[in-house]
């Protein structure tokens, strides 16, 4: 017998038949208990094996969440009666099938991961359920769960212009720089760097020392790429999303673009140009390459068990540019497809995945290090698990997700970006690997995106 | 023939069809709107990304049937006479034609990675350090090349294998007692008998050769910039990156039309080959 069953068993009692015997009243009271204790009793009262015999179709790319979460599916069934299908792919397959998925209005999946740069293109075009009506709804969603506990920045890019939420974020990742070799730094006397120009010259100055390489980041340009053209002063887009002129071989472009192409051919490992996110890592936890941007997420594991660099990891801010800061940040979120059959129980796994109390289980029993509620960015636990060799990571994080608040990640959220991150991961990738100059491959860039626009039949 | 007709002349037919429209998955109106059929191949015309892909296919295409006869042959000849460790060397080799593309592409990256790769390693220390391959503009696509045909030389060699035991003993024979050497006895004498074999292998490998997607997927990602983007991998970004299913489709429906246009080829080739092999007999 689970713990769920035992809570049941007064509410699912046949009416009239008292519950007499000692023992069960004192099972029921700690199932009740238990169940108030993990903020699911108020639903769970009124809805008892609510979704007995539903099956709910569940897709995410596997991130640590989604993959921590399978552990906890059992729960949910015991809990609600619904049963889940659930899977986890690679990022790239995960964001193809559920764009087809969503694109169709098909009701294969009930419950899908909003992927960040695809929000606008799923939420602007109709392919997903608000979720307000849900949120407001004290039948289906008691006071406690609190959707106003998710950070502001991590919601806002999951609602539409109107502000109708369409997804419940699950994390929001930030971009930041990292030295994974920071004694390096220390004896030097050199602090983290603060601009980009402090981060090629620090990379310069601790190049090769003891052979580890000076800088080393994915080769994903599309993310890494931004923050500097935004810290020159350009942007991706004219005015994204009203202006979606692109801006690629801007002044601030090409000089944005010439200095990333610098600092990864100059002071990356051989074959830098080309590594992509898993070689990267590897390299980086394995200590041949000192600084890098990473996200905070990717920045974590290099304090996990087994990394080489646990002892000497250190974090900053995104470096910040003449014109400002601007870090690369994503969020994800649950969301339910227009054309899923189960909405209600769709809603329930929503509620049950990102309550507090699983959370705060996940961070304690899982140490996932990376949250979207305010309330577990506070507590003690969390606090303790992020922090680094004495650096308070989660401070960093909300700092940099505080950020978003200038709108700087509008351009990523835009229909067409999938267009334009291939150009620039294009664009970049020839500069580093010395087939064109800056200004030959940002021309080329804009060029390219210009016709791509043309064919997708998008007016400029 | 239902089956048939389900499993493949349907999909075809909806294929052609798509291939029409301008059908965009972000735009429901796209779907089905036959105004400018013509449109799509058109812009294929126009499309400079589109072009540059073909002269990528051309290349790869190219390089791999070229080395994979040449290393198949090769070996087919070390090995064509049967002795234990030819038997045994002979299933060794046929080892990466069957295994998965996907994992031929992973371990080709890692031997390819100059951090974790033996074959870099093993040339630093002999005083020959070759730098990074996938990433380098001039050599990328001949890395794509070379684990492509790792994979799939064991068919070219299996072929010629095959060839080789159908030739004839008594002109070998005569070509021997006239004094013809080793080499004079292949070019003059073998080659003739298998050249037949070997077209109509060329010709399968260079079909086989448009399908290059999991290795580029894995090892390069179509990179560095686009020097390694192949044609099916210029499609699979159009129907899946951009959701332009129309564009893509059109790409696509081109693809298979010159795969039934080599096949046409392999089939009047096989039917030649089938006379002159009845009249000799």
């Amino acid at each position: 017998m689970t713990s769920t069953d035992r809570f049941q068993l007064p509410l699912v009692g046949v009416p009239g038949e008292a519950v007499t015997n000692r023992r069960a009243i004192l099972k029921a009271g700690a199932g009740v208990a238990g169940a108030a204790l993990i903020g699911y009793a108020p639903a769970v009262i009124g809805q008892v094996k609510r979704f007995s015999g539903v099956t709910l179709n569940v897709a995410c790319w596997n991130a640590k969440y989604p993959v921590l979460l399978a552990d906890y599916l059992p729960e949910f069934t015991a809990l609600t009666g619904a049963k889940v299908n659930y899977e986890t792919q690679g990022l790239q397959i995960y964001n193809q099938r559920a764009d087809l998925e969503l694109s169709t209005k098909g009701a294969g999946f009930d419950v899908l991961n909003i992927t960040f740069v695809f929000t606008n293109r799923w939420i602007g075009n109709g392919w997903l359920t608000p979720l307000d009506p849900y949120i407001a709804d004290r039948n289906k969603t008691p006071e406690g769960w609190d959707f106003q506990d998710f950070l502001p920045g991590a919601v806002s890019p999951l609602r539409d212009a109107k502000g109708a939420a369409y997804g419940v974020p699950w994390v929001t990742d930030s971009g930041m720089t990292i030295a994974t070799r920071y004694d390096f730094l220390k004896a030097r006397g050199l602090a983290m760097p603060d601009t980009f120009d402090d981060l090629e010259k620090i990379a310069g100055l601790v190049h090769q020392k003891d052979g580890v390489d000076g800088f080393l980041t994915d080769n994903h340009w599309g993310f890494w790429y931004p923050p500097l053209l935004q810290g020159y002063g350009g942007d991706i887009f004219r005015d994204a999303p009203n202006d979606l002129m692109p801006t690629l071989n801007s002044p601030e472009a090409i000089a944005a673009a010439e200095q990333l192409s610098r600092i990864v051919s100059k002071f990356g490992p051989a074959g830098a140009a080309g590594m992509a996110y898993g070689q990267s890592q590897e390299l980086l936890k394995s200590g041949k390459a000192n600084m890098s941007t990473v996200t905070h997420v990717a920045g974590m594991e290099m304090a996990a068990p087994g990394s080489k660099v646990a002892s000497t990891l250190r974090f900053a801010m995104c470096p910040r540019g003449p014109k400002g800061r601007f870090p690369g940040i994503a969020s994800h979120g649950w969301g339910i497809p227009e054309g899923s059959r189960n909405k209600d129980a769709a809603w329930e796994f929503i509620r049950w995945a990102t309550s507090k109390e699983l959370l705060s289980r996940m961070v304690s029993e899982k140490q996932l290090g990376s949250v979207t509620r305010r309330s577990i960015y506070g507590s003690p636990d969390y606090r303790k698990l992020i922090n680094v060799n004495g650096q308070d990571t989660g401070q960093l994080v909300l700092d940099t997700i505080k950020l978003s608040d200038q709108g700087h990640m509008k351009y990523r959220t835009v229909p067409v970006y999938p267009q334009v991150n291939v150009q620039l991961n294009q664009a970049i990738g020839r500069i580093v690997s010395g087939q064109m100059s800056a200004r030959e491959s940002m021309n080329m860039a804009q060029t390219s995106v210009l016709a791509d626009f043309r064919r997708a039949g998008v007016k400029v | 023939m239902l089956v048939l007709a389900t499993l493949t002349v349907v999909p075809g037919i909806y294929l052609a069809l798509t291939a029409l429209t301008p059908l965009n998955l972000a735009n429901p109106a796209t779907a089905w709107n036959f105004e400018d059929p013509l449109g799509n191949f058109r812009s294929m015309l126009e499309d400079p990304s589109f072009l540059h892909s073909v002269k990528v296919q051309a290349h790869l295409s190219a390089a791999s049937v070229v080395l994979q006869l040449l290393i198949g042959l090769a070996v087919a000849l070390l090995l064509h006479t049967s002795t234990r460790i030819r038997d045994v060397a002979r299933s060794l080799l046929l080892i990466p034609m069957v295994l998965p593309p996907i994992v031929v592409g992973i371990v080709w990256l890692a031997l390819f990675t100059v951090d974790i790769s033996p074959i870099h390693r093993g040339l630093a220390w002999l005083g020959m350090p070759v730098g990074p391959l996938l990433t380098n503009p001039s050599s990328a696509l001949w890395a794509v090349v070379l684990a492509g045909t790792w994979q799939n030389f064991p068919f070219a060699m299996l072929m010629s294998l095959a060839a080789l035991q159908m030739v004839p003993a008594s002109p070998l024979e005569a070509a021997r007692i006239d004094g013809a050497s080793a080499w004079q006895v292949f070019l003059h004498v073998r080659l003739p008998f298998i050249a037949p074999t070997l077209v109509v292998a060329g010709l399968f490998m260079l079909i086989d050769s448009v399908k290059a997607f999991p290795l580029i997927f894995i090892m390069t990602d179509g990179g560095p910039g686009n020097v390694t983007e192949v044609t099916n991998y210029y499609v699979y970004r159009q129907a899946f990156s951009f959701s332009l299913w129309g564009y893509a489709s059109s790409i696509a429906i081109t693809l298979v039309a010159a795969v039934f246009l080599l096949s046409y080829a392999i089939d009047r080739l096989t039917s030649r080959l089938d006379k002159t092999q009845g009249s000799l007999s």
